[in-house]
């Protein structure tokens, strides 16, 4: 089904950093219900791309549309309001709060701006059950394990109502167990309506999770399509294990 | 016993601990009159109000939001001379008041809209420059008697007791402001600014917005005090209420007491409306520097205050049990 008007349209996307690309004329759609992977080996230009959909960064050139809507270099706290939500790759709770009040904030200036003291805590309440951890709803954040506080950052993500959920290798730092409950959390994420676009490090959590997948070299887009494709795109696999030596082929 | 039963336990005795607390020590203050004390002493507490009422606004922008300003002198001062020029021309003291609450709150906004744009140290240093050149030109402004400073004529008989109960009014004012502030969605969004401004707005949180709000609530306070403080006074001089000591004593209080918390500045209020005229009766000349050395020492070795570090020693104590 083509969709005229995808939930994240990235168009000709292109940023300097001084003279140097770190990412260059990437253009890529993202359907509603998907979960969108891009991966790419170190310094391909990942976290850079990632910034500049979540508001971070401001594209030296290029177009970034959601629902057809131009959202070029909008901040962070109006894409909350447009349903498009992010994660850190380090976390970065409220450490002198609580695990409820953390969500909390998250309920109260999400897409849905809840006022009320009481609903904003059963709607925290609600998204710490959903990323499972709502049994340290009263423990303050900073005391947390990492793998807990990836989880609250997600619950937090997931409370401001997000459409489209933008994870930034929610995976790193995580024990094969704990890595394999958090892809169970995004593919719940996906099931319930959500659309998921996850960037990751990890060759194998990303082809296990990802209904599609876009591959980032050295700055520019080198493939995308579907996991099995992916994994048999001769381009990729030389990116990442380079060419076979030469003479013995 | 389990978590949960321990948070709601927990829970329990904090809304015990703090409902009635609030309303008992009005009441005490309020009917405090009846046991006729003398009128110095009635004179350092409505004093001592006017400190913590500032102190509970300078908490809002510095506590709570964590932006550190050096420069509340210029909203008490805003807030004397615009009561006393008003008094001056006939204004009943209630609506003069209310002008200098929002004279306070509108000066807020021109050291807010530039200095907010930016972030770290720039605010404060920005609160200490605006706060100077504000006083030499009070020092210099010849309708306002310039460093003579300015008299208030109020026609009608002195009463000490109307004075001591609309201080106390003002901090019960201030006390339920930011008491309601602060488990709320206004408060929360404060606290996750000073915490991580960046992560804030990740979650929809737009800072300026909020900063410029919570600085201007917090000037419009500070300038009823200055009202307050300048209707009882009758006189005021800018080298007074525009001083930077003023600044200073200010940031004191909330500080002394638990920076961030309700009760902190309240207690910093306290200690310090009570003690103030003492240390600068025995030191005149080194007051200052006594106050310097107070929040060296409270910022290296008890951040959190009195109130932090009664909190350890409760929890100590508890722990040993």
């Amino acid at each position: 089904m083509e969709d005229a008007d995808p939930i994240l349209e990235v168009d000709k996307v292109t940023r300097y950093f001084g003279g140097l690309a770190a990412v260059k004329d990437v253009s890529f759609k993202v359907r509603q219900g998907q979960i969108f992977g891009f991966m790419g080996p170190n310094g391909a230009g990942k976290t850079t791309l990632f910034s500049m959909i979540a508001g971070a960064l401001k594209p030296s050139s290029g177009k970034i549309r959601s629902r057809g809507r131009d959202i070029t270099g909008a901040p962070a706290f109006k894409l909350i309001k447009l349903g498009i939500a992010r994660t850190h790759q380090i976390v970065r709770p409220f450490r002198e709060m609580t695990v409820l009040e953390n969500v909390q904030v998250a309920v109260h200036f999400g897409k849905q701006a809840v006022t009320g003291r009481a609903a904003a805590r059963e709607r925290a309440i609600e998204a710490l059950g959903y990323a499972g951890i709502d049994q340290l709803a009263n423990y303050p954040a900073a005391i947390l394990s990492v793998g807990h506080q990836k989880r609250l950052e997600i619950a937090r993500a997931l409370a401001t109502d997000p459409d489209l959920l933008l994870s930034d290798e929610i995976c790193g730092g995580l024990t094969h167990a704990e890595t394999s409950e958090m892809l169970a959390l995004l593919r719940r994420i996906r099931d319930s309506g959500t659309t998921v676009m996850y960037v990751e490090h990890d060759v194998k959590a990303i082809t296990s999770v990802c209904d599609r997948i876009m591959v980032l070299n050295y700055g520019r887009k080198l493939a995308e399509g579907t996991p099995d494709e992916i994994q048999n795109d001769p381009a990729v696999i030389e990116a990442y294990l380079g060419t076979r030596a030469r003479g013995r082929s | 016993m389990n978590a949960s039963s321990v948070v709601i336990a927990a829970q329990r005795v904090a809304r015990w601990r703090s409902a009635p607390l609030p309303w008992l020590l009005l009441a005490a203050l309020a009917a405090l009159p009846l046991l006729s004390p003398s009128p110095n002493f009635v004179r350092l507490l409505f004093t001592t109000f006017l400190w913590v009422t500032t102190s509970m606004a300078w908490n809002l922008v510095g506590g709570f939001a964590g932006q550190v300003s050096f420069g509340f002198a210029v909203f008490y001062g805003m807030g004397a001379y615009t009561t006393a020029l008003l008094m001056n021309t006939g204004v009943d003291p209630v609506p003069a008041f209310a002008a200098s609450a929002l004279s306070a709150a509108l000066v807020s906004l021109v050291v807010g809209v530039p200095a907010f744009r930016l972030r770290g140290p720039y605010f404060a240093i920005a609160t200490i420059g605006i706060s100077e050149a504000v006083r030499v030109v009070m020092t210099n402004l010849s309708f306002t008697g310039g460093a003579s400073g300015y008299r208030i004529v109020e026609h009608r008989p002195f009463h000490q007791l109307e004075h001591y109960y609309s201080a106390l009014l003002l901090a019960a004012l201030a006390f339920v402001i930011s008491a309601l502030i602060a488990h709320a969605k206004f408060g929360l969004g404060l606290q996750a600014i000073r915490q991580d401004e960046d992560a804030a707005a990740d979650l929809g949180v737009n800072p300026y917005p909020y900063k410029l709000a919570v600085h201007a609530l917090a000037a419009a306070l500070t300038g009823v005090a200055g009202g307050v403080f300048a209707r009882y006074a009758a006189f005021i001089h800018p080298a007074g209420v525009f001083g930077f000591h003023t600044s200073v004593h200010i940031l004191l209080m909330p500080v002394i007491g638990g920076i961030g918390t309700v009760w902190g500045p309240v207690l910093g209020g306290f200690v310090f409306g009570i003690v103030e005229e003492e240390i600068v009766a025995s030191f005149p000349q080194v007051h200052l520097l006594i106050y310097g050395s107070l929040l060296i020492l409270i910022i290296l070795f008890e951040p959190g205050g009195i109130l932090g570090g009664l909190g350890k020693l409760f929890r100590r104590f508890r722990g040993r049990r």
